[in-house]
């Protein structure tokens, strides 16, 4: 009975390993992208969650320590998926994969996470690879 | 007049059989708050302080596809009756019966009700379903998202044909007032657990959020007795009296005509033995101005014991004369029975986010210790009304903060306090029932309060152990709200103030679960203008306000004492790893919340924390923990998913204990989760 054993042990190791390839604090999105997510942010998000994503009414902010890390542990994946899956209440899942990309875009950088040369991808599969931690994993870097 | 709504389809599914009749003890877990006296409380210990921490899941129920979309507020108590749990569940808000030891999905029940679901104010999960049995028949009950009751047959699952209109009571159309403007949008419904008296079966009213009403002249509040066989209204209780009935004239200017809300939107309670129900009222239109009806509002914020047969009122005491804080009143009515002085005294408790118990002689209303009116501070928004008095109990000692005062605000270290005061100061400050205030973009921006609108104690009510005459409850300790009043745009409402800041853009606040529901239209509307959100009660991202930020206190009534009060909650991480507090030993601050709800076994309090954490001591997870009643010391805890989101329950199938809790929030979405003891 100890064959079945090594792939499954394989599995999670790459599981594993697909889960630290990047952070939120690499620079995984582009500004133009979050200026995009911004613009639609306006149209379809802020109603609720407040022009400055501070929250209004039982909306929770978008930003800041507590928004950080109610996410912590999670995957930029997680967050992608509850957004597109849920949002915006009165049409959820009613907008592009892209519009929910640059949306998600706009929200890291409102949280003053480093933008980097290369757009967030609009598959919830690859951004499930880059984890979300409310500290900066290098601090320094 | 009754409508069967034409798009009403019932889907329901059988499978499989009901478990074989039960051997060992059983302990059932029969109406949402465990009994109708509101305690949740059972005399189970095999769960108990030596074992608590080794509790494992024995299954586990996700509610994602109970429904066309994952709720993420998933509020239910389930009930256990015969080896079989019930539940409210999915943005459906369909029925559920699970086989209660292996979670075996048994039936599943839901109504599509189309337009009339997606207008209706409350939408979601809702609180539970009740039940009723004679020893032969046995009936599920609930109370659809759209505003309907609905009998099913707990075996089955099928609609009772017998009751009402083929199993359905039209709550908007079988009511003493003309529901405006028509029964499909007509703003009135209910999220909570109807309660079984008898052959009765009592449910209440609710509305949108009080904050930003479209008008003054709203839909009436109202609470009703049913016939659990037939369906037919045995009563109807006037939460605002129709003239010539007592009451009315608190409503000066005839205000009682047009004023609309003033629910019974929590749970009730009733004493079978004294023939009484406890109706908990909730606050009139609007929640933060009543300069549209002048008076003292009865029965807004009261509690009103009724006759239990006819809906007369027997005695009543308003809580809050003319309210502008969006207190309500909140909580299930406690009906405990007491021994002060040596004298026994039959007692009704009240919590409410106001954070102060009021106790009574539930049979004569009278309060068990005296209740003053006191002098409170009086406002100067234009138009408003204010009473210059309110109640406050002389015993117990409010159990949560009532005010806010600079005692009140962040003091980590002297740094974090200086900032917290140069931010009040834009703001008005002071002790319980200091009124709203009209925003001024130079400051005031709005008075801010610690309670209004989000407690104290919130919907979920309290608990009580009945062998020790005490009361265990949950309150936010640290609830902020800022009450500013602003006129409304443009087209908002016809109220002169709807809640906002100067400065800021208004933005319609819907009540929780508005457009979520699974009849909520999947179309896009024109894309609005930007909300202005608030001005953030933050001082680099820690909360205003010190800790405990929640709290978990035990109040004997016997004596009127709080014998002990415990933060409840992991110190949130945003708090312990914040970079101002390195260096500083903080002690477990508690957590802001208000859906915590408390469960008694014989010696436990049990509560689950409402946020998740990841510590040194376990990964990411919020914990459901155990405190021993007469200490309030921590005495083990099981790492959850995500954080309770709606109270626990307990009950014993063949001689097994176990606990139902509803977890959801964040990325994770609704679930009931089932622990109970290893094998062996």
């Amino acid at each position: 009975m100890r064959r079945p054993l090594v792939p499954i042990v394989l599995a999670a190791m790459a599981a594993a390993a697909q889960a630290q390839t990047a952070s939120i604090w690499d620079g995984v999105y582009t500004e133009a992208q979050a200026a995009r997510g911004n613009a639609g942010f306006a149209d379809h998000c802020a109603r609720c969650h407040g022009a400055d994503l501070g929250g209004t009414g039982e909306a929770p902010a978008l930003s800041g320590p507590q928004f950080l890390s109610d996410f912590d542990g999670l995957s930029l994946g997680d967050l992608f998926d509850r957004i597109r899956t849920t949002m915006p209440q009165d049409d959820p899942g009613g907008l592009t994969r892209d519009q929910y990309a640059d949306m998600l875009a706009f929200l890291l950088k409102a949280n003053a996470l480093p933008s980097g040369a290369k757009e967030l991808d609009r598959r919830s599969e690859y951004l499930k690879a880059i984890g979300f931690s409310a500290a900066n994993p290098h601090p320094g870097r | 007049m009754r409508h069967r709504l034409a798009s009403g389809v019932v889907l329901t599914a059988l499978i499989g059989i009901l478990p074989a009749g039960a051997q060992a003890p059983n302990i059932d877990w029969t109406s949402y708050t465990g009994d109708i006296s509101g305690s949740r409380y059972k005399p189970l210990d095999q769960i108990n302080a030596s074992n608590f921490g080794k509790l494992e899941v024995a299954w586990r129920f996700k509610t994602d596809n109970i429904g066309n979309r994952p709720e993420y507020k998933l509020e239910g108590t389930p009930l256990e009756v015969g080896g079989v749990v019930y539940a409210t569940a999915g943005s459906r808000r369909a029925i559920i019966a699970l086989d209660a030891v292996t979670g075996e999905l048994l039936w599943v029940h839901g109504e599509r009700e189309g337009a009339r679901g997606a207008a209706a104010p409350r939408q979601l999960s809702g609180r539970g379903p009740a039940y009723w049995s004679d020893g032969k028949d046995a009936r599920i009950l609930y109370v659809t998202p759209g505003y309907q009751l609905i009998a099913l047959d707990a075996k089955t699952g099928q609609r009772i044909a017998s009751f009402g209109n083929n199993g359905a009571v039209d709550l908007k159309a079988d009511s003493d007032q003309t529901i405006k403007p028509n029964l499909t949008t007509g703003e009135i419904g209910w999220q909570s657990a109807p309660t079984v008296v008898g052959d009765k079966v009592l449910v209440g009213s609710a509305f949108r959020e009080g904050f930003t009403p479209t008008s003054a002249d709203n839909n009436k509040g109202t609470a009703r007795a049913y016939d659990v066989r037939t369906g037919r209204k045995v009563w109807e209780f006037h939460t605002i009296p129709r003239k010539g009935e007592p009451g009315y004239e608190t409503w000066l200017k005839d205000s009682a005509e047009h004023t609309g809300n003033t629910g019974v939107w929590t749970e009730m309670t009733a004493d079978p033995q004294a023939g009484l129900v406890y109706l908990p009222v909730e606050s009139p239109t609007s929640d933060f101005y009543g300069g549209t009806r002048p008076g003292n509002n009865l029965y807004g914020n009261s509690l009103v014991a009724v006759d239990i047969d006819t809906g007369k009122v027997k005695w009543f005491y308003q809580f809050i004369h003319h309210e502008i804080w969006d207190y309500d009143m909140s909580s299930a009515p406690l009906l405990m029975d007491i021994m002060v002085g040596g004298k026994p005294i039959k007692a009704v408790a009240e919590p409410s986010k106001m954070g102060m118990l009021y106790v009574f002689d539930r049979l004569s209303g009278k309060p068990v210790w005296p209740i003053q009116e006191k002098k409170v501070p009086k406002g100067d928004v234009p138009g408003e009304w204010y009473a210059p008095t309110q109640p406050i109990p002389s015993k117990p000692a409010p159990y949560a903060r009532t005010g806010v005062s600079e005692n009140e605000l962040i003091d980590f270290t002297p740094d974090l306090h200086q900032k917290a005061l140069g931010l009040v100061k834009n703001y008005k400050i002071g002790p319980i029932y200091t009124p709203p205030v009209v925003s001024k973009a130079g400051g005031p921006f709005a008075t801010l309060g610690l309670g209004p609108a989000n407690g104290g104690t919130n919907w979920p009510g309290g608990s009580f152990n009945p062998e020790n005459h005490t009361v265990y409850t949950y309150a936010c300790n640290s609830c902020l709200l800022a009450m500013g009043l602003v006129p409304p745009p443009s087209g908002m409402s016809d109220l002169p103030f709807v809640i906002g800041q100067a400065g800021q853009q208004v933005a319609m606040i819907n009540a929780a679960g508005a457009d979520q529901g699974a009849d909520a239209p999947l179309l896009r509307r024109a894309a609005p203008a930007a909300g202005g959100g608030g001005r953030r009660l933050t001082v680099d991202g820690l909360p205003l306000i010190k800790p405990p930020y929640g709290t978990i206190s035990a109040i004997n009534l016997d004596t009127g004492q709080i014998e002990w009060q415990v933060a409840h909650g992991e110190t949130p991480d945003y708090v312990r790893n914040h970079p101002a507090l390195k260096g500083i030993a903080v002690p477990r601050t508690g957590q802001t919340g208000f859906n915590i709800g408390t469960l008694l076994t014989k010696d436990l309090v049990i509560a689950g924390d409402a946020e998740v954490t990841t510590t040194q001591d376990h990964p990411r997870g919020a914990m459901l923990r155990a405190y021993d009643q007469k200490t309030g010391k921590e005495v083990g805890g099981v790492l959850m998913p995500a954080g309770q989101s709606g109270s626990p329950m307990t009950y014993m199938v063949n001689g097994r204990q176990y606990i139902i809790v509803a977890v959801s929030g964040g990325n994770y979405s609704g679930e009931y989760i089932c622990y109970t003891l290893p094998n062996g």
